[in-house]
């Protein structure tokens, strides 16, 4: 290797080094704007691949179509009968606060959006949806379904974001669960055999809680976190005495490997 | 200097395209979750080809683009910063760029072995690096199987990869594969 080629090398590796003592916002920014360029192509993608799988699932039958159409519209009644019925109580839960003077509970937006791409990297549990920066979405806000919590959003783009899924190590919440005073911190575990199925550890329990399997874990909504308080996180299964705390292992409530569409929550009303 | 910036061109083509082949290739379930990993393949084939300062080049532009595409920040805490994977792709590049006789002679060997090697050895630097970071050494089989595996799958694909660029010569323009004589 001669002079130049050596001199080229380490020019190059100083350029790496230089980039990764970058900050997390700079480099987010970066990829934020790669995102950006590199969105359309890998939207086609993702359009093609769900066009491929999806074949099978849309030949349905006129009969089946009839039946589906039955119950959607029944159920549709139903949730309009019932949703009247909520205006109803929170006019009336809005005079009596008001009548109280009492603080307004903050309420949040739910911006619907769509899993675009899934499990695209060896390491990380995350999903990309189709809502970014122009739709309002920012990092750290919390995605989830009628179920249950999905994630977080970390990069945001134009028009995409990327959601680190709770099966995901680095996807920390403060959780409590249900009818108990027991609080910890969830997490989830470095390697997911299926981030579907991946399950939960929910650490920092005392050691003598009284916790049985089947009971609910909903966020707990810590002060400055990502998370309101009382999102359905999962039930838990196993519950595990270690020396000096105890652990719980949760069985997420949304099958993240099925979510299709998706909610995020982007702040107050 | 004109056929290196070709060279340069369809790389860069051949690396955004298989950053969205592999994005859209699902996980293989029954390798424990392992992915299917193009781009150090196509990083190998161009670091064998290329003369050394396009090869540095070419490194420096698949490592910035791969980190790009898989920097994953929550909290604001950088798992694996930018600059991972351009001194990966430089140091394997070097390495890789000393087979260039072989590549020359059309002995394809080294080319598959590199691209396999190439493939899990990233994938082990990546995993130490998360380890290094998040503390606790955990080692499960899954592990290894997502590290050997799209290793093993790269070897697979290497002789089909270097076929189909061998057959695509006469559409390119002036690049470096002219360097080898293809007679029909």
């Amino acid at each position: 290797m001669n002079r130049l080629n050596i001199a080229l090398v380490v020019a190059v590796l100083a350029v790496a080094i230089y980039f990764s003592t970058i900050s997390p916002g700079a480099m987010q920014s970066l990829q934020s704007g790669f995102m950006s360029m590199l969105s359309p192509f890998l939207r086609t993608g993702s359009a093609v691949q769900e066009n491929i799988g999806s074949v099978g699932r849309r030949l349905k039958t006129l009969d089946e179509l009839e039946v589906e159409n039955r119950k959607l519209t029944g159920e549709n009644r139903e949730l309009r009968a019932a949703n009247s019925l909520l205006n109803e109580l929170e006019a009336e839960n809005s005079r009596l606060r008001m009548a109280l003077d009492y603080r307004d509970r903050s309420s949040f937006k739910l911006m619907p959006a769509r899993i675009i791409s899934r499990d695209a990297s060896t390491w990380w549990n995350t999903v990309r949806i189709n809502r970014g920066f122009e739709d309002g979405v920012e990092a750290d806000q919390p995605v989830l379904t009628d179920q249950g919590l999905v994630g977080k959003t970390t990069t945001v783009s134009k028009n995409e974001a990327i959601v680190v899924l709770i099966t995901d190590e680095t996807c920390r919440i403060g959780a409590k669960i249900e009818s108990t005073r027991e609080q910890g911190i969830i997490t989830g575990l470095r390697v997911q055999e299926n981030s579907a199925e991946g399950l939960l550890q929910m650490n920092f329990l005392s050691k003598n809680a009284q916790i049985s399997p089947g009971q609910e874990v909903r966020t707990a909504g810590v002060a400055h976190g990502s998370f309101p308080p009382g999102i359905v996180i999962g039930k838990v299964k196993e519950f595990r005495r270690r020396a000096l705390d105890g652990q719980a292992v949760v069985e997420p409530a949304v099958n993240l490997a099925a979510a299709e569409d998706v909610f995020v929550l982007i702040g107050k009303k | 200097m004109n056929k290196t910036f070709i060279d340069l061109a369809a790389l860069f083509v051949g690396v955004v395209l298989a950053f969205i082949l592999q994005d859209n290739l699902p996980p293989m379930a029954e390798f424990h979750g392992a992915h299917v990993l193009l781009v150090p393949l196509v990083f190998c084939y161009a670091a064998m080809v290329l003369p050394f300062p396009a090869m540095l080049a070419a490194a420096f532009l698949t490592g910035f683009l791969s980190d790009l595409m898989y920097l994953h920040i929550v909290g604001g805490k950088v798992e694996i910063p930018i600059g991972f994977s351009i001194v990966y792709f430089v140091i394997f590049g070097c390495f890789a760029n000393g087979f260039q006789p072989a590549i020359k002679s059309r002995n394809v060997t080294p080319f598959v072995v590199l691209s396999g090697v190439g493939t899990s050895l990233f994938l082990l630097l990546q995993f130490l690096a998360i380890t290094l970071q998040r503390g606790g050494f955990i080692w499960e089989p899954s592990v290894s199987w997502r590290i050997l595996a799209p290793g093993v799958m790269a070897t697979l694909i290497a002789p089909l990869f270097y076929w189909t660029l061998s057959h695509m010569d006469r559409f390119i323009p002036d690049g470096s594969r002219k360097m080898r004589p293809i007679k029909r």
